[in-house]
């Protein structure tokens, strides 16, 4: 639904984005992944209109990018608030009426949400009153009421404990069964594990990584495994089979990292080790998001 | 268009509503009432409530001719001697003597007058001119000028100021009349810049600081948020410009007939018309009646029949839209400028070294126009003043009750047009970048380059 073509951005002397491109699919969570500074705000700010790119272009939807879509964009940004001395129902009433809903269907849609998220009490508090968890869920369904298409979350649960955190991601979870598109700006790894369907990486400017989550997983597997045995086993032996990366001796057991050999499978490292020794866990190390993450960024530098 | 409106709805109406709005837009007519009606109170005072009685001991036998009453104080001649009526004074309702000695025409000392409080300065001041006028007559006469001829010599001199207008007409205005409404819109355009200037700026930067500004952005564009501020808040300005005429009107209308009875107000009317001239009060007459001193009524100036005239000869309707429209003008040219100011920092404390080069020309237009303005409403330099959108808000208004020709008011209206036409356009170049930065410390520099961003 959005298809992010050759994008650059230039500040004075900084280049933000340098020639990004992005396909992101309709009904999918996409994660946009990048250390601090690599360009993501600049990216989402492109698509939410904030600025415009020096080059290239956004396609939402077959069309390119114009003021009509904003009512179909939800954004949650990093930096977010509310006015302070404005009463939460009356806040939400005006941002919403501000995407374009009328008086009465925002004030239906707002009082759906707040008796959802348990928040029917706050209509007429101020912000100020509110806890900064508080807060947070009043701006989480300030940026859904809307029912837009797509929903660009920035970094979505700093700030929440971990009881509304899964409240949110629930929430979350729901609106794009309905349908809604994310994307999904951030660097809690596990979260974009849990989450997300597909992910680029950012990298001073530059994507330096994209593509679906299980498939950049598929990827960085390097056929290590986690062995967890009782007994005796000369790991001299089947040099030829594997390599010890890591080993550790807990209770009595034997806790071994180990990297096979090109064309070697976990069958035959079962089929060594079975007749010596009695076989607790056998573990594929699969990389998390993380080492990946860390992994991509320190090649680059 | 539609968010705009929305956008200006809720900057006014949260304005509207907080209770700081409401409290000054209600107590300052009241205070504006409390001293007009304080004003008017201690003029009728003036008038009723000092009356001094003098008894005149004259032990001179050169000096023929009488002291007359006047309005606040009447002379009646007693055949007592000063001892005598010393002693007597607490007793009698007089309270002063004056003591008139016997001294040749050309040398008058030894006279006193005595009282059981002192006299004041007004008092003692115009005892002693009158004693003079006495001795001058008395000479006179002696040298063979007759009464009649004394007479006609007597001419009471006011001066009337007209203005002539373009048709050749002569309007009638005052002097002190204007001065007084040139300096008050003067100092009111001043202070609705300035206030509603800086509302703006804090708007601005407390969207910054509550970060709430890229939320708005991505809903609607800065130019429709920087806008939608600054007519809102013109709007919550003119609210209260608005009330103010309109509760400080009607407060002075009601204070003016609960607290002041219309029989003060009558004497009032009438006394500032009565000056000095040829009282026919009696000897002995103590309290001078009003009929006497009607049929030779003067005008004159008082404080109160300056403002009242003051009404009547300016065109008050005009001065009125005149201002609205140059507080909207200058306000939109001004307020552009503190939302750049305001999207260019963090913190209001960081405000300090752009107010400068923004103050200071509203300042210089406010004291050039207090002060050389009002001595020289025509002169080269409140034309220029009046005409550079910079000063001219305030200018225009300060000369504007002196008189200006209508095509130097469409010019300097034109040219304010254009003048906040222009720094809207600036300011919403800057703003757009600015409302962005977060921990950048600002320079002008900074933001001519921002000024210069594409898009």
């Amino acid at each position: 639904m959005l298809s992010i073509k050759h994008i650059v951005k230039q500040y004075a002397a900084h280049r933000a984005l340098d020639d990004v491109s992005l396909e992101i699919e309709k009904g999918k969570i996409f994660g946009l992944l990048g250390p601090n500074g690599a360009g993501k705000t600049s990216l989402i700010r492109i698509i939410t209109q904030i600025t415009a790119p020096d080059s290239g272009e956004v396609i939402f939807n077959g069309q390119r990018l114009n003021s009509d879509h904003i009512s179909q964009i939800g954004y949650l940004p990093e930096e977010r608030g509310l006015y302070k001395k404005m009463e939460i129902g009356e806040q939400v009433l005006y941002l919403a009426r501000l995407k374009g809903l009328s008086t009465a269907e925002a004030t239906r849609r707002v009082k759906y949400w707040f008796e959802k998220l348990e928040m029917g009490s706050w209509w007429n508090k101020k912000v100020e009153d509110l806890s900064k968890g508080m807060q947070q869920k009043v701006q989480f369904v300030a940026t859904v009421l809307h029912n837009p298409e797509l929903i660009i979350l920035d970094e979505p649960f700093s700030g929440f404990d971990p009881v509304n955190a899964d409240i949110i991601k629930n929430e979350i979870l729901e609106l794009n069964k309905q349908g809604a598109t994310f994307i999904f700006s951030t660097h809690r790894m596990e979260s974009v594990e849990e989450l997300c369907d597909n992910i680029a990486l950012i990298h001073r400017s530059k994507k330096i990584l994209d593509g679906s989550v299980a498939e950049i997983k598929e990827q960085y597997r390097n056929n290590t495994y986690w062995v967890e045995y009782q007994g005796a086993y000369n790991t001299d032996l089947s040099a030829d089979l594997f390599e010890v990366v890591q080993r550790e001796e807990v209770k009595g057991k034997t806790i071994l990292k180990v990297l096979l050999k090109e064309g070697r499978t976990a069958n035959q490292l079962l089929a060594a080790l079975l007749p010596v020794v009695a076989i607790h866990r056998l573990d594929e190390v699969i990389p998390t998001m993380n080492d990946i993450f860390i992994d991509q960024v320190k090649q680059k530098n | 268009m539609n968010k705009i409106l929305l956008i200006i709805q809720r900057e006014y109406l949260s304005r509207v509503k907080k209770k700081s709005f409401i409290i000054m837009t209600f107590l300052t007519p009241l205070i504006f009432a409390g001293f007009y009606a304080l004003a008017i109170y201690f003029s009728i005072q003036g008038v009723k409530g000092t009356f001094n009685k003098i008894a005149v001991v004259n032990d001179n036998k050169t000096l023929t001719e009488k002291l007359t009453s006047k309005q606040n104080y009447g002379y009646t001649y007693v055949n007592k001697s000063l001892t005598a009526m010393k002693a007597e004074l607490k007793k009698t309702d007089f309270d002063y003597i004056l003591y008139l000695p016997e001294f040749p025409l050309d040398q008058p000392h030894g006279i006193q007058l005595l009282g059981t409080k002192q006299a004041g300065m007004a008092l003692n001041n115009k005892v002693s001119d009158e004693i003079e006028n006495l001795i001058r007559t008395q000479k006179l006469k002696e040298n063979g000028i007759s009464q009649q001829d004394l007479d006609k010599l007597i001419s009471n001199v006011d001066i009337d100021t007209k203005k002539i207008n373009e048709n050749g007409q002569d309007e009638d205005s005052s002097a002190g009349a204007s001065t007084i409404l040139a300096f008050t819109s003067g100092v009111l355009m001043f202070l609705f810049i300035m206030m509603y200037g800086i509302q703006v700026m804090r708007g601005v930067i407390e969207e910054k600081t509550n970060r709430i500004i890229e939320v708005m952005i991505s809903s609607v564009k800065p130019f429709q948020l920087m806008m939608g501020k600054i007519l809102g808040i013109a709007l919550v300005g003119l609210t209260q410009f608005i009330l103010w005429i309109v509760l400080t009107i009607s407060i002075s209308t009601v204070v003016m007939k609960v607290f002041v009875d219309k029989k003060d107000i009558q004497q009032l009317t009438a006394s500032t018309t009565v000056k000095g001239g040829k009282a026919s009060v009696k000897e002995g007459t103590v309290q001078p009646k009003m009929e006497n001193n009607a049929g030779e009524a003067i005008k004159a100036d008082s404080p109160l029949k300056t403002i009242q005239k003051s009404m009547a000869s300016l065109d008050v309707t005009k001065i009125i839209t005149v201002f609205i429209f140059f507080f909207i003008s200058g306000y939109l040219f001004y307020s552009s400028l503190y939302a750049a100011i305001g999207s260019a920092v963090d913190n209001e404390t960081e405000t300090q070294q752009f107010m400068m080069p923004v103050m200071l020309p509203l300042f210089l237009g406010y004291m050039l126009s207090l002060s050389v303005i009002t001595n020289d409403p025509y002169g080269n330099m409140a034309f220029w003043l009046s005409m550079i959108p910079f000063t001219s808000p305030i200018a225009m208004m300060v000369r504007l009750p002196y008189g200006v020709p209508n095509w130097q008011l469409a010019l300097s209206m034109a040219l304010l047009v254009i003048g906040f036409i222009g720094t809207v356009w600036v300011a919403s170049r800057i703003y757009r970048v600015g409302i962005l930065m977060y921990g950048k410390k600002a320079s002008f520099k900074e933001m001519i380059k921002w000024f210069t961003y594409k898009n």
